[in-house]
Formats: C-alpha cells, sequence, structure tokens
C-alpha cells in the first residue's frame, strides 16, 4: 500500500508542468547541500538565533530574501518566471506564527532544517520528525476545525501592488535593503564544540 | 578543502537556488519545505485522499516537495559525508546541553512535542521558513512579511524564556 503510494507521488510530480522527477530531485539535492554546507540546520545556529547568540540565520536568510526578490522581479517581467502569493488569512498567519517560533526555538529546526539533520544523524530530530508527522495527521484529520481559526482569506496582497507604477524602485528598494541588513546585522557565532573537533583533525591531515 | 561556507556565500547560492525553482527553466513554482509533513503523514497512516480535504488539496504541493525532501536528504547526506565531515549519531545537541540541560529524556519529549507544535503551526499559517520566508517574501507579499515578523519576534522571546542566559558549568 505503502509502495503504491510512494509511485503515485512520483507520477503526480511527473504528470506536473512543475519540472521532471528529476530536476526536483536536483532541487532538493542542492536545497540539501546548501543547508549542509553553511551549516544552518545546527541547533546552534536556529535555537543560538533565538538566544541572540548566532546571527548566521538570518544574514543568510535576509541576503538570499534580498537577491532573489530582484532576480525574481526580473524574470517574471522577461516571462520566465510567475509570482505564487499565498493568500492572507490572519488567524492562520498570527496563531501559525507565534506556534511555529516557539516550537522553532525549542526544536532548534524547521521542516527544511529538520531532515538535513537527520541525514546527518541526529537522532533527537528524528524523534521530533515522527511528532511532525502525528502534528500532519491531526492537522489533516481535524481541518475544519483548523479552518475556523485561520480566518476570512483577506486575498493576497503583495507590496508591489501598493506601489503600482512604480514596481522596478519599490523591488529595488525592498531588495537592495535588505541585503544592506543582512550585512549591517553584526555576525556572532555560536559553535558546536562537538562538530568543530572533528574539524580541526581533518585540517591538521589536509596539511 | 573548504569544509564550511560562510553566510554570504551560502545566502548568494539559496537566492540562485530559489531564482532556479521559480524559472520556467526548474519547476515554475515557489519552493516549500512544510506541505510534505501531512502528505507523508496520508500515506503512512494510509488516509484516503477523497475522504479527507485537506489532502486533496495539498495532494500535488505535498508530492511535488516529497521528492524535493527525497532530493534534501540525499544533498545533506552526502554533503556531511564528504564536506563538512560532521556525520555522527547524536542525541543531544551540544547547544541544549550548554544553555539547558544534560537530561536525554528532557531533550526528546521536547524535540517530540515541538516537532509535533512546529507542523501544526507551519500548516496553519501555510508555510515555513522555505515557503513563507524565502518564497514568500522574495515575492513581497504581504502574508509572509507577517508571518515573518511574528516568527521573529516569538524566537526570540521564547529564546529567552526557554533558556538559560548564562551556559551550564
Amino acid at each position: 500500500m505503502i509502495l503504491d503510494r510512494i509511485e503515485t507521488m512520483f507520477t503526480t510530480v511527473a504528470n506536473e508542468p512543475h519540472g521532471s522527477v528529476w530536476t526536483v530531485l536536483f532541487i532538493g539535492f542542492l536545497f540539501g547541500a546548501i543547508i549542509q554546507y553553511t551549516r544552518v540546520d545546527k541547533f546552534e545556529k536556529i535555537a543560538g538565533f533565538a538566544m541572540l547568540r548566532d546571527t548566521v540565520v538570518p544574514k543568510m536568510l535576509f541576503l538570499a530574501i534580498g537577491l532573489a526578490s530582484i532576480g525574481l522581479y526580473f524574470l517574471v517581467e522577461a516571462g520566465y518566471a510567475s509570482y505564487h502569493i499565498k493568500p492572507l488569512m490572519l488567524g492562520g498567519i498570527v496563531l501559525g506564527g507565534i506556534i511555529f517560533g516557539v516550537a522553532m526555538t525549542i526544536f532548534g529546526k524547521c521542516p527544511g532544517t529538520g531532515p538535513i539533520s537527520i541525514a546527518e544523524g541526529r537522532i533527537d530530530v528524528l524523534v521530533g520528525a515522527i511528532g511532525g508527522i502525528l502534528g500532519g495527521l491531526v492537522f489533516t484529520l481535524y481541518f475544519d476545525k483548523f479552518k475556523v481559526l485561520m480566518g476570512e482569506n483577506l486575498g493576497k496582497p503583495t507590496l508591489l501592488e501598493y506601489f503600482e507604477g512604480h514596481e522596478t524602485l519599490t523591488i529595488l528598494i525592498f531588495g537592495i535593503g535588505l541585503v544592506i541588513i543582512s550585512i549591517m546585522i553584526p555576525l556572532r557565532q555560536e559553535f558546536d564544540e562537538a562538530d568543530l573537533e572533528k574539524l580541526k583533525e581533518l585540517e591538521e591531515s589536509d596539511k | 578543502m573548504k569544509r564550511r561556507l560562510s553566510w554570504w556565500q551560502g545566502g548568494i547560492l539559496m537566492a540562485l537556488l530559489l531564482l532556479f525553482t521559480f524559472s520556467t527553466f526548474g519547476a515554475g513554482r515557489p519552493l516549500g519545505a512544510s506541505t510534505y509533513v501531512p502528505y507523508f503523514a496520508g500515506i503512512l497512516f494510509d488516509l484516503d485522499p477523497e475522504k479527507y480535504p485537506y489532502l486533496k488539496e495539498v495532494h500535488n504541493a505535498g508530492a511535488w516537495e516529497g521528492v524535493m525532501l527525497l532530493g534534501a536528504l540525499l544533498g545533506g547526506f552526502v554533503t556531511s559525508i564528504f564536506i563538512t565531515k560532521s556525520f555522527r549519531l547524536s542525541v543531544i545537541p551540544t547547544g541544549w546541553k550548554k544553555y539547558k540541560n544534560n537530561s536525554v529524556v528532557s531533550r526528546l519529549v521536547w524535540s517530540f512535542v515541538s516537532g509535533f507544535l512546529l507542523i501544526i503551526g507551519a500548516r496553519l499559517a501555510g508555510g515555513c521558513t522555505s515557503g513563507h520566508f524565502l518564497s514568500g517574501m522574495s515575492q513581497t507579499a504581504i502574508s509572509s512579511m507577517i508571518f515573518g515578523g511574528v516568527v521573529l519576534v516569538t524566537l526570540v522571546v521564547t529564546g529567552k524564556i526557554f533558556y538559560k542566559s548564562e551556559a551550564n558549568e
């Protein structure tokens, strides 16, 4: 049964116009590799940011968003991409954001970085992922009740709409502003000694 | 060999990956990483998508992210083995020992509970760090900016309350 469903997963992707299965796997591979290579999946980076002891996560996020916002705008203008805005449902966004923020601080992971930590052998994250699957189950089973909490759909507003006629200038200010913020945030790092020990040995052997 | 990338190298690469994913050369859609969880729950508990409206709603997005995630697991694993050399089995993170406690039970119980809440929160908000922060804010979506603001404030407040301000001995 499970195997059938997994097969369905691949055929669903293959039949959709959102890249071949290989393209999607490739995107995932790079996503995992970038997160792993920058170490932002680590507890010390995510929970460390919540304790304001590490700023690599916000610096990297704001830089990526700033650059991508400008690039995406011109891709859309050139017809090579389109916007896919998430609807504004205030109850869901605010309540969900609070629950998400509390959980991310304690877990020291988010749904994207968690699996990459599991891939490098973190047992506690695997236990958290089982909790996550149950969370997904509960949300699916009681979707009608959660939907009430999420509130009214207020459409898909964007910043660009508010500055109609000046979209290019708006996106440049927005993007460059975020890049400047990412540079201005002072760099603080909380290292994991257990991780660094091994690295020191390696650097010795590299020489 | 370079064992770690700096924040700006990572930021540039992540922006390029995001643009590739959005573009018609890549997937022509945003990058997201939390819809796959209820999708996997549906597979593991063998729930019929026809009977559960939410599973029907996430059928396509969940499958896309599910395949993406398999790639991410592989990418993370290969990089941890060959580049960062960080693969090792561990139960309690060093930072947890430093700023919380040394108890395996405490870490595992909190992991389980926070893992559960993480997905409830992400699905209520309709996205996570990837879907809202990276993909949403790059499109200047108001929903994603509000989510980002709420999460940033909650992170710092929870961090202050939940962890010790000084490292354990």
